[in-house]
């Protein structure tokens, strides 16, 4: 069971999906923060496929389409990186309101990032963080993004017309650019270019970092595991695994991964 | 051999594992496999720059790099002896 709605905000609405959790959320909420344009589509299997199976554990799940995204107001064009914020903090109000027991965010790829730039707050009261696959650097990310660009080029005409430099310079300059159907406006395109997740610390009792690798392996990726220790030795309690599986955010037919769900609850079960 | 290694991370990236194992050499990839979108070949080069451990400039994503299992193979090759 759960229920469609949309939630007043600023220049409009943002589309939720509330899973309220058996019985009345006993276990606390989550609020999940998606990713990044085509990222966010092909990953909405997993998306609600999770928050079901978290709301028959117990929890309260609300899934929150950010500005400009889904069926959400607003053209990803005028996106930027603080609405995003305070859309993800109006979430964690309304399921605050609804629900007793301890809050968590959770987020899948960018959605994480900012899931951890949110959670920096201490006034929210956030309990405890769950990174999906969480993007470490902004403009790592910002230039596989631009790439995007490039390969269309490339497909469409033999070879790519433009560089990624070349499309920073653009962005520097003040012109947006349509990557993959979205208008990327350079101040959003800045604000990812700047984003480290070593350095947003969040102000949350316990974190659980989970990634997703085509082959058998124990350990993180080298870029999340350097910001993770930057977080542990500030003192925050730190919790990572890697479980094998697809990239199911950016694969081409839509992907299941068992093993996440598995890993996500007992992350999220063991530490209550 | 090379081919195999090259084969195998192209058949992960698109997820056409089992039809890249019979796929030749000389066959072509750009424009007769249809799972190779733009996010594909971004996928594609992402996943090849961290099996293979090396960086592809811009003006390396050209379809004389994607044209057929072997320009790719050479590709890599060229870049795994620098």
């Amino acid at each position: 069971m759960f229920s469609a709605f949309f939630l007043p905000a600023e220049s409009g609405h943002r589309f939720c999906i509330h899973h309220p959790g058996a019985p009345e959320g006993a276990r606390g909420g989550i609020v999940y923060a998606h990713p990044f344009c085509e990222e966010m589509n092909k990953s909405r299997r997993m998306a609600a496929l999770q928050s079901r199976r978290l709301a028959a554990l117990g929890y309260s799940v609300l899934q929150i389409d950010l500005f400009g995204c889904g069926d959400s107001s607003g053209d990803f064009a005028d996106a930027r990186w603080e609405i995003w914020k305070r859309d993800l903090q109006l979430a964690l109000d309304w399921l605050k309101r609804r629900v007793r027991g301890p809050l968590a965010l959770w987020g899948l790829r960018l959605g994480a990032t900012l899931a951890a730039d949110v959670a920096r707050d201490p006034g929210l009261g956030l309990e405890q963080l769950v990174l999906w696959q969480p993007v470490a650097s902004g403009e790592q990310f910002l230039t596989q993004f631009l790439r995007l660009r490039l390969a269309a080029e490339m497909l469409a005409e033999g070879t790519a017309r433009s560089g990624v430099s070349d499309l920073r310079d653009s962005l520097r300059n003040g012109a947006s650019l349509e990557i993959a159907g979205y208008d990327l406006h350079p101040k959003l395109a800045s604000e990812l270019d700047s984003l480290r997740l070593a350095e947003l610390v969040p102000a949350v009792k316990r974190v659980h970092c989970l990634e997703v690798s085509a082959t058998e392996t124990a350990q993180l990726s080298p870029a999340s595991e350097r910001a993770l220790q930057g977080w542990r030795s500030k003192g925050l309690e730190v919790r990572a695994a890697s479980v094998t599986g697809e990239a199911f955010w950016s694969t081409i037919e839509i992907a299941e991964c068992e093993a996440l769900f598995a890993a996500t609850e007992k992350s999220l079960d063991g530490a209550s | 051999m090379l081919l195999d290694d090259v084969k195998k991370v192209v058949g992960s990236a698109l997820q056409i594992g089992s039809r890249m194992q019979q796929m030749k050499a000389d066959a072509p990839l750009l424009g007769a496999v249809p799972e190779l979108d733009s996010i594909a070949v971004v996928n594609l080069i992402t996943a090849l720059e961290e099996h293979f451990g090396i960086a592809v400039a811009d003006d390396e994503i050209g379809a004389s790099t994607f044209e057929t299992l072997d320009s790719l193979t050479k590709f890599i090759e060229g870049k795994l002896s620098r």
